[in-house]
Order: C-alpha cells, then structure tokens, then sequence
C-alpha cells in the first residue's frame, strides 16, 4: 500500500473530509476519551501543580541532557545492558538487523514502539527475510492491513470494527463476527504461537531513569511484558529525550500518562526493568540491548521553543482534543507523529521542506495546549515553524516555489503590524482600507464574486474561496464613539 | 555500523557525535533562554522539588480502599484473617475455574497456602511452554497500592513474571501489610533495593484498540483475583 507524505497535507485533508467510513470510525473518539481523561485527573489532587512539575522535570534534563543520558548508560551497563548508539534512523535500523542476524533470530516479536515507527525498522527487517510480529492488538491488525498507525495510542483507530473482521476472515481465515471478543481471542491465539517461538523481543521505551539506569514501559494488554520477558534478547530502541532524572521522578509520569492518554489512573502492566537476570536459572531473557537514537532531536534543543517537542511523552491527548485530529484522522499528516504533536514534531524531525503543510494544519485554538499533560506550547511551536518557512529561513527555501506567495504574505503581515503600531498609521489604514475595498466588495461582502480583484491578493484570493470576508466598516467604531460624545455633548447642553 | 554511503563508523563515534551535538544545541539556546522562561512565566528554578507524600491511614482503611480501587478495574478481592481461611479460598477458585493445571511461583507464602487437591497439577517455577497450558498462576506480591488497586511485584524477591502472565487467570494472595495509600510511597519502598524487574498489575489484561471497545483478556490473564490475609 502506499503511504500518504506529509507534503500533501491539504490533499489528503479533502480526502479525509470525504470519506464517511472514516468519520464513523473516529466519531466516538474525542466524546470517549476526552470524557474518561476528566473524570481520571480529578483522582488527583493538584492537576495543575503536577503538570508544572512535570515540566521543571524535562526541561531540567534537557538542559543537561548529555550528563543525564550519560548517567543513565553507566548505570544501565553496571547491570549488564549493551548499548548501541545511532545518529540516525537508518543507522539504527542497522543495529537491530546486525543484532538478528548475529543471534540467526528469525521469528521476532515486536511491541508497540512509536521510535521503531518512526525509522520504519520493519520494512528494513521484512526487506532482509526476517519478519517482525507485531503484538499490540491494534499495531498487529494494521500489519496484517498493510497500513501505518493512525493515532499514538490507538494506531487503528481509523478502522471500524467491519473492517477488522473483514481483514480476519480475509488474513488469519475466521468466520464473519461483530463480536470484539472473539476477534481479540483470535487475537490472542495466534500470537501465543509467536511469542512462544520468538528469539527476540523488541520494544520501546517510556521513560528512562538516569539515577538508576531504568527502563519504564507501559501498557494494558500484557505484550510488552510477553515481549520483554519470554525471548532471550531483548531489545529497546529509545530516542534520547526519554530520560528522566530520579526513579521518584516516576511519580510524577506514571500520574500523568495514563490518565492523559487512556483516562487510566495507571495502564494494567507497567514493566520496570533495570538490567539484565543476575543468576542464569533467573526469568527473562539473557541480554538486552538498548539502542539510543537522535535521529533529528539533538538539534531541538537549540532553541528552547522547539526543545519543548522534546518533552512530549506521547500520550496523544492533543489528538483526541484537536478539532483537525478529529475531522481528518492520523493519516492525512503523512508521518508517524499525527495530530497537533505530529505536525510539530514531523517537519522538525524529516526537514520543514518536506513538511511545509503540517505547521498550517491547525486553527491554533490552543486545545492542545490545554491538556497537554507536560505543558507544551503546541501553538507557539507552530507559529515558530510558520516564521521559519515565511522568513525562507527553512531548508531549501531558495528553491522553493512557494517563495513569492510567501513573500507577499509576509509583506502583509508587515504593513498590518505597522497599521497596528499606533492609532495615527491605524487611523491611515482603516481609511485607505476602506477606499482600496471597493474594488473587491460585491453585495456588501467579500467573498468568491469579489472577482479578479480579489485573486490578485494572494491571501484573500485563498481565504474567499472558501468563505466571505467582512468589509471595512464605513464609519469605524473610532469615529462612531467620537461623534457619539460629540452627539452627546450638544443633547446634554 | 555502515551509513549511507557506505563508510564504517565505529560505535563510540556515533556516541561522540550525539554528546557532541546535544552539547552543541544546548549551547546555541543559551541566548533565546531567560527570555523564553519570563514569557512563559516558569521560573528560572530549574531543579524539581521531590518530596514522597506518605499518607496516614489505618490498616483497615488501607485495605478497603485497595479493594474498592482493585475491584473498579474488574479485579476481585477477598479479604480473609489467615493463612488457613486464604487455603480454603484459593480452594474455591480452582474449583470455580475448573483449573486442572496450576503453576505456582517460588513464593514461601504461596506454598504454604496452596494445597495438592484431588485431580490438579501444581508445578512451582513452570519453564514457558508448560505454562501456556496451564489454566491458573498463583503468585504473592510484594506490595501494593490502595490508591490504584495495584499489585507489585519484585523479581528478586519472587519469580513471577510468567506466572502472573501467562495462565488466563491469575490468583495473588498478599499479606495486609505490604499494603501503602501511594504510588509515591511505593516506588521510595521498591527504589530502596531494586530489583531486576518490578511488574506492577492493576487489573486484568485489557484493550480498547477495536472501536474504543473494551475487551478484557488479550495477551495477558482474563481474570484476577486477589486474596488479602489480614491476620
């Protein structure tokens, strides 16, 4: 199947908008899990404070990120974990395959990982012979549909339950049901076999403790326990933002996660493992190997308004509360990371030039911002995003054909700052506004007859097309006030 | 490893490259910081404060608060005065599961209170093939959380990973007193003498990933019973 890219955002929006399968599937999405997420953050007691918190902690280990990522790798080789370190995705996928075909592993387990999505590690498995089984019930449903997960917690979310027992009958051979039981049993059953036969396990990781050189993975079905402690390597792939100082640091995360991402007070299973078996008759597997990857983070941190992209825990709660998540689903944004987060956090990770839409794909209602469990200003990283393309200061600007629209943009902008500035340059635009309007003002409005006029100015062509744009008052409420007190004035004498 | 155009990079290069531009972006950040921070109005203290709040509750508060919380997530809890009365419990839902086949983890009290019946086989430390026949895994834990109805479990203090996994039910009997209000109480307990793996369970094995629906029992335990002896 072919996946869609995060340049054509617009695009596959419109298509998104048409499919009606698609708004079925999505439809209970914000109602369910916005309604859970409350009802779980009012079982603590100072929501608010644990945010904040939560906050100090990240950009506190950001700033000093190389010391604590360096901690966290002494004390996790102390108990008898290998590190690997990659710059990149490719350079990690690398590593994993080097690690399988050392072991001559063939059958692999996998757990849900967003970091072994981002760096497609399957498709660079699956291309050397060697197949990777996913184990999360959502994760494995999209592997047997040939698809990419559309949500960080639910990755097919997109998909209606008529669409899964179509793809069991069609894949795995059971007979048509509507019965979400049987298809999790089925579920169950198969995978059963692929654990049992597993050599490796590879998983994710939520959070990485430097103090004591943990590792802290979440989860509510059981797989990633499975995952993690039936094959005899197991191996984590991590990005390098998911350290966290103190184990009591865990109290803080382990509060806010669940009950942001699944409205749970805590996820069924939390595995907290810290190194390797001590005794060789010791449960669970004989060596972990933990792959450290930047791939595109480091450089986040140069600037502390994208360092917040850093601090994202993948909860997906800015998902399930974004207006445009909700319309357009996971897909449309072309990239791993969907919805407010994703169209943050894609261009910074694969290049702004391959992502110039998604910093656009948003109102900035600030509804992100607003249950974002760490506090990350979702809008101001947008706006950010949308001064690098604006200003050209983004990769590749020179050749970009966007540029002369982008330049009459940021004109305007411009002159509307300086008509802002002072109540003289105000009272000068409004009135050179309101004469220059009458040229695109058909029946009192501006909208799509304004014409040819109106197409001339890039940024009013694009919004009229869709929709009216009011005129400019005839008499502002400038001058209706001072004719008013004026009025006012001779009624009182 | 091999990058892209085929050139050999030894391991600790890539290290040194990472440090080295994280310490690199840190550095370019440095000007844009102090501003940034008074903007957002978050102070210029950079350092969390961590203080554990430990909870004053009596040992029967404590218990009926952890069963309420265990039982919201469809776990089922007995509260029994001893060890005897906890054997006559654990008797009862073998019988009610019809489990022929009993793993048991290498726990002493879990030994002691599980009896040889009639018609059943009890194997202590199952290797995992056996144990994907089995129909029941009996563990202990080593604490609990009354706040989430959680069960801790500590691999150097119990073999438990796949006992408490594998079966399709899990029965875990648990002394009163590993029982604390907070999860912060309980990662300061664990934190003290850490093991090589700590599982914690709240509930049974779930999902919601087919339209939001739940469904309990996918790759983990259906069912979990909890038995708490308050002697």
């Amino acid at each position: 199947m072919e996946h869609l890219t995060a340049e054509t955002f617009d695009q596959n929006a419109r298509a998104a908008i048409a499919d009606p399968v698609l708004h079925g599937a999505l439809r209970n999405l914000a109602d369910n899990f916005g309604e859970r997420r409350k009802v779980a953050m009012a079982s603590v007691d100072d929501w608010e404070g644990l945010r904040e918190k939560a906050r100090v902690i990240k950009e506190e280990t950001l700033l000093h990120l190389d010391k604590y990522l360096l901690q966290f790798v002494e004390n996790a080789e102390n108990a008898g974990v290998k590190f690997h370190w990659a710059r990149d995705g490719q350079a990690a996928c690398r590593i994993v395959l080097d690690l399988l075909n050392e072991r001559g592993a063939k059958h692999v387990v996998k757990s849900k990982s967003m970091a072994t999505e981002e760096i497609h590690l399957n498709e660079v498995l699956e291309a050397e012979g060697i197949e990777p089984v996913e184990t999360d019930l959502g994760e494995w449903i999209i592997q047997l549909a040939g698809e990419t997960p559309s949500h960080i917690v639910v990755p097919a979310i997109h998909k209606t339950k008529a669409q899964i027992a179509d793809l069991f009958v069609d894949k795995v051979g059971i007979e048509k049901t509507d019965d979400v039981d049987v298809l999790t049993r089925t579920a169950r059953n198969i995978l059963r076999r692929r654990f049992a036969e597993a050599e490796v396990g590879i998983s994710g990781v939520n959070f990485g403790v430097a103090e004591t050189g943990t590792i802290v993975i979440l989860e509510n079905e059981g797989n990633i326990r499975l995952t993690t402690g039936l094959p005899k390597t197991h191996i984590a792939v991590m990005g390098i933002e998911k350290i966290i100082p103190k184990f009591a640091d865990l109290d803080v995360f382990l509060k806010l996660l669940p009950r942001s991402g699944t409205g749970q007070r805590l996820t069924a299973y939390q595995s907290i493992i810290t190194g390797v078996k001590r005794h060789a008759t010791d449960e669970g597997p004989d060596e972990i190997h933990i792959v450290v990857m930047d791939n595109g983070r480091s450089r986040m941190l140069a600037h502390p308004v994208t360092r917040q992209s850093l601090a994202c825990i993948r909860c997906g709660a800015c998902l399930n509360a974004c207006p445009v998540y909700q319309q357009v689903g996971g897909h449309a944004y072309g990239s791993v990371y969907p919805g407010p987060i994703g169209a943050v956090i894609t261009p910074q990770l694969i290049g702004i030039s391959k992502a110039k839409q998604l910093p656009y794909a948003s109102s900035l209602c600030g509804a992100c911002r607003e249950v974002c469990p760490v506090k990350i200003d979702i809008p101001e990283l947008l706006l950010h995003l949308r001064a690098e393309i604006t200003d050209g200061t983004a990769g590749g600007a020179e050749n970009n054909p966007q540029r002369k629209r982008k330049f009459v943009e940021s004109l305007a902008f411009r002159m509307y700052g300086f008509a802002w500035s002072g109540p003289l340059s105000y009272g000068l635009g409004t009135k050179a506004a309101r004469l220059m309007q009458k040229l695109v003002v058909r029946d009192g409005k501006i909208g799509k007859a304004s014409g040819f006029m109106a197409k001339l100015l890039p940024p009013l062509g694009a919004w009229t097309a869709w929709r009216d744009a009011p005129p400019v008052a005839q008499k502002s409420f400038r001058e209706q006030w001072r004719d008013g007190l004026k009025a006012n004035d001779g009624n009182k004498q | 490893m091999t990058q892209g155009n085929g050139q050999i990079i030894p391991p600790d290069d890539a290290r040194d490259a990472i440090l080295s531009s994280i310490r690199h972006s840190l550095k370019a950040s440095v000007p844009f910081d102090a501003d940034w921070r008074e903007h957002h109005g978050h102070s210029n203290r950079l350092v969390a404060e961590r203080t554990a709040v430990h909870a004053e509750a009596s040992r029967e508060a404590l218990i009926e608060n952890f069963r309420e919380n265990l039982e919201s997530v469809g776990g089922r809890c007995t509260v029994v005065s001893n060890e005897s009365e906890a054997t006559g419990h654990i008797r009862t839902v073998i019988e009610t599961s019809d489990a022929k086949r009993i793993a048991i983890s290498d726990s002493e009290l879990v030994k002691r209170v599980v009896d040889q019946g009639a018609g059943t086989e009890i194997v202590e430390n199952a290797a995992a093939e056996y144990l994907f026949d089995c129909d029941l895994g009996i563990t202990s834990a080593q604490w609990a959380i009354a706040e989430t109805g959680t069960l801790v479990l500590e691999s150097d203090k119990e073999s438990h990973r796949l006992t408490s996994l594998v079966p399709p039910v899990h029965l875990c009997v648990l002394r009163a007193d590993s029982i604390r209000q907070t999860l912060g109480e309980i990662l300061e307990l664990t934190s003290r003498d850490l093991s090589r793996t700590v599982t914690f369970i709240t509930g049974a094995s779930r999902t919601s990933d087919i339209e939001l629906t739940l469904a309990i029992g996918v790759h983990g335990p259906g069912e979990l019973h909890v038995i708490v002896i308050a002697d």
